[in-house]
């Protein structure tokens, strides 16, 4: 019975001896993620101050969200955000490692160039540039009035403020650009013979062979491409400082505006939960649709 | 199997939104943070008393925000601290102002603030409103020379009996002219409120659509509208924690601020958003003179003065008569000195406070940096050497003259001033006439209503 239970033991050693290489990582993100993720949902059911502390518990952070009207707009800003920049970035990634999969002259050039913003893109530096291309008598506007056309005041109109911030991310496609370009790559080229055979063009073959067989990944840049975008922070603190009147205040700008400016965690906290809670949802939306539309090699259908 | 490889990806894809959640963080850190050691031994805090000297040989630190100038004067009244009293060690830490007070505030709520810091006025409401962030001062008037101090300025330093901070310099808002545009449009700088109307026009006319006589930004304008409001009803904008003037009153107010963009006295705040700059003193129109005139504190213009371009004149105004028979305007306490509650060293820390605020050698050295010095012998030391920036001196002294109201702790309170707050709404909406002025002041009633209520 002993022997049994040693072996058994010494089994479970060894199945499980990877645990040991991933110890530090552990360790670090019990600290780092899974610490603070559990304290934000404690904080999320309190009046949490930074200076006052905890008074009260309840549900009444969450009310207070849905019925604070500058939050749930800036819901909508950040629906609305997302739901232009992730299918726009997308579409400019795959189109452009499309291109950049022909054997082109230095196209490792091209390849380069178009993956330096992703690397620029989240920095602080950049987005300050950002601000001084859109402002009024920046490089855009000045371009615009060489071809007689008077220039919109970008920063300035609600209305097209939001779109100078979709824009920055839009341009940074190349992370999701170099996925593809793998994915481009690992597409058996008998199939574009076979289907040139058939007599399909260039578009019909990108349609019908490409597209199909890189759904994974077009999958896989969907979801992360959705968390990223709900979660962007920078474009509306540095370029447009969430204004003019709020219209690009995103949700993650005033998690941070709650929580670091009026200090109040519990408030912060609970916002962040619902935008967790709508990733969630969105996530798990996208992984029930994927049996309709994502092809993998190894499915049983 | 095809089950549980399902769940396994969408356990996956769940734990990166979660990971990814962590990462909303402030990545923007611009503040130059430097700390120094200097060169004397770190000697740890059990070395005991030389009685000899009357201080601990130790380790402090000490923090504060600040431009260029301010930065390299405090360090150098910190080295000749370190100089005149070998043992003592000090830390710093400083920055600019932008996002200085978000970095503070979670130190002072997580306790490791260092033991000396500038701080802004409010911050006493804001952190310590049961006076138990910062030490009480009265607590070492033993070693800092709390005489030196006009006993109704510190008044407005503390909670209950317990002084939670040092008064450095009083200040208020005034006007400030670019001298050069107003020549160059044939006219004076303007002396009352009627005289500032008609610059409108006439910049307009002369100069052209890109020149105002005026610039405000929305926080800007709230000041300038209590200051309006103070000269002519002659009250205090909260009295006894309660808004103290009626909704037609404030609609005047918000009237008057409105027809300073109708009649070309000051750009939209579309115009400067549109100008693409993070503050005025960063704006070319500012910088070239196309906007000619700020209401600012007095102790912070120097750093518009600096910010013109070269053969440009700014000169100190006065403040309306015409805007009613009051004196209107405010003056607060522009930034304090506090020891906080935990330090070990409370005796050496206000053995620096006290170089830097009251001894000859310290206050030579920072004369003007902080504002004219509320400290008389600071005062009187850079008086007698000639050492106080002149504009900065007329400015504060008209400021000091003239302003007769108070401001209420809760006027900065980060819900009203912040970008996202009411004050942010009210302008914002009004310049781009989104609210009626009927509207916009219903929207300050009930946000000034609010926060007073928290």
């Amino acid at each position: 019975m002993d022997s049994a239970a040693s072996t058994h033991k010494s089994k479970f050693f060894k199945r499980n001896v990877g645990l040991f290489f991933i110890l530090i990582w552990l360790i670090g993100f019990i600290i780092f993620k899974v610490y603070p993720f559990a304290t934000s949902l404690y904080y999320s059911f309190t009046d949490m101050h930074l200076f006052n502390g905890i008074h009260k518990f309840g549900l009444f952070q969450y009310e207070k969200v849905f019925t604070t009207s500058k939050i749930m707009k800036s819901l909508k800003i950040t629906f609305k955000y997302a739901f232009i920049t992730v299918p726009l970035k997308l579409i400019a990634a795959l189109f452009i490692a499309y291109i950049l999969n022909f054997k082109i002259k230095g196209v490792n050039f091209f390849r380069t160039a178009y993956y330096v913003p992703s690397i620029l893109g989240g920095s602080v530096a950049v987005a300050v540039l950002w601000k001084a291309v859109f402002k009024n008598d920046g490089i855009i506007n000045t371009i615009l009035g060489f071809f007689g056309v008077e220039g919109p005041n970008w920063l300035a109109d609600p209305g097209k403020a939001l779109w100078v911030i979709c824009l920055l991310r839009i341009w940074q496609f190349g992370s999701s650009m170099v996925i593809f370009l793998a994915a481009l790559k690992g597409v058996p080229a008998d199939l574009y013979e076979a289907a040139s055979l058939d007599g399909a063009g260039k578009w019909r073959q990108f349609f019908s062979v490409t597209i199909p067989l890189i759904t994974p990944v077009i999958f896989y840049n969907l979801v992360t491409q959705l968390c990223q975008a709900f979660q962007e922070f920078n474009g509306p603190y540095i370029i447009t400082n969430g204004g003019p009147l709020q219209s690009t205040s995103l949700v993650a700008y005033f998690v941070y505006k709650y929580a670091f400016e009026q200090y109040e965690m519990g408030l912060a906290s609970a916002i962040s939960w619902i935008l967790f809670l709508i990733l969630l949802v969105l996530t798990i939306i996208a992984f029930v649709s994927q049996r309709y539309w994502v092809y993998y090699s190894d499915d049983e259908n | 199997m095809k089950l549980a490889k399902r769940f396994m990806a969408l356990s996956l894809s769940a734990l990166m939104a979660l990971s990814f959640a962590g990462c909303g963080d402030k990545t923007s850190d611009t503040s130059a943070t430097t700390k120094a050691n200097s060169t004397t031994k770190a000697a740890d805090s059990n070395s005991g008393t030389d009685s000899g000297k009357g201080y601990e040989d130790c380790e402090i630190s000490i923090s504060w925000w600040g431009g260029d100038a301010r930065h390299e004067a405090t360090i150098a009244a910190i080295e000749a601290f370190q100089k005149k009293y070998p043992g003592i060690t000090v830390k710093y830490n400083y920055g600019a102002w932008s996002d200085w007070e978000t970095a503070m505030a979670t130190q002072f709520s997580s306790g490791t603030a260092p033991d000396v810091n500038q701080i802004n006025w409010n911050w006493i409401e804001s952190y310590s409103s049961d006076g138990s962030t910062f030490l009480d001062l009265n607590t070492v008037a033993d070693t800092f020379d709390l005489t030196q101090y006009p006993e109704d300025k510190l008044d407005l330093c503390k909670v209950g009996d317990s002084l939670q901070a040092v008064p450095v310099s009083m200040t208020g808002r005034i006007f400030y002219w670019n001298k050069t545009t107003f020549d160059k449009a044939g006219i004076g700088v303007p002396t009352t409120n009627a005289e500032l109307l008609a610059a409108g026009q006439t910049f307009k006319d002369v100069l052209g659509d890109d020149y105002y006589p005026l610039s405000l930004g929305e926080y800007d304008r709230m000041i300038c509208m209590v200051y309006y409001l103070e000269s002519k009803y002659g009250k205090n904008w909260v009295e006894n924690g309660a808004l103290n003037y009626t909704k037609e009153e404030i609609m005047d107010g918000l009237s008057y601020i409105d027809s300073l963009e109708d009649n070309h006295v000051m750009p939209t705040l579309a115009i400067q958003i549109g100008d693409g700059a993070d503050s005025l003193d960063k704006n070319s129109k500012w910088i070239n003179g196309n906007y000619a005139g700020i209401l600012e504190w007095d102790s912070s213009a120097t750093k518009y003065r600096s910010a013109l371009a070269e053969g440009q004149e700014m000169v100190v105004g006065n403040y309306f008569t015409d805007w009613g028979s009051n004196q209107g305007g405010f003056t607060k306490v522009s930034l304090g000195f506090a020891i906080t509650a935990t330090t070990k060293h409370p005796h050496e820390s206000a053995m620096l406070m006290n170089y830097l605020l009251n001894e000859d050698e310290g206050t030579t050295l920072l004369n003007s940096q902080r504002g004219i010095p509320l400290s008389a012998a600071a005062l009187a030391n850079c008086t007698s050497q000639n050492l106080l920036d002149e504009m900065v001196a007329e400015a504060n002294s008209k400021v000091l003259a003239w302003c007769d109201y108070q401001l209420d702790a809760k006027f900065e309170d980060s819900s009203l001033k912040g970008s996202d707050g009411v004050y942010y709404d009210v302008f914002g909406n009004l310049s781009y006439d989104n609210y009626t002025v009927e509207q916009a002041a219903d929207a300050l009633i009930e946000g000034v209503g609010a926060t007073l209520s928290k």
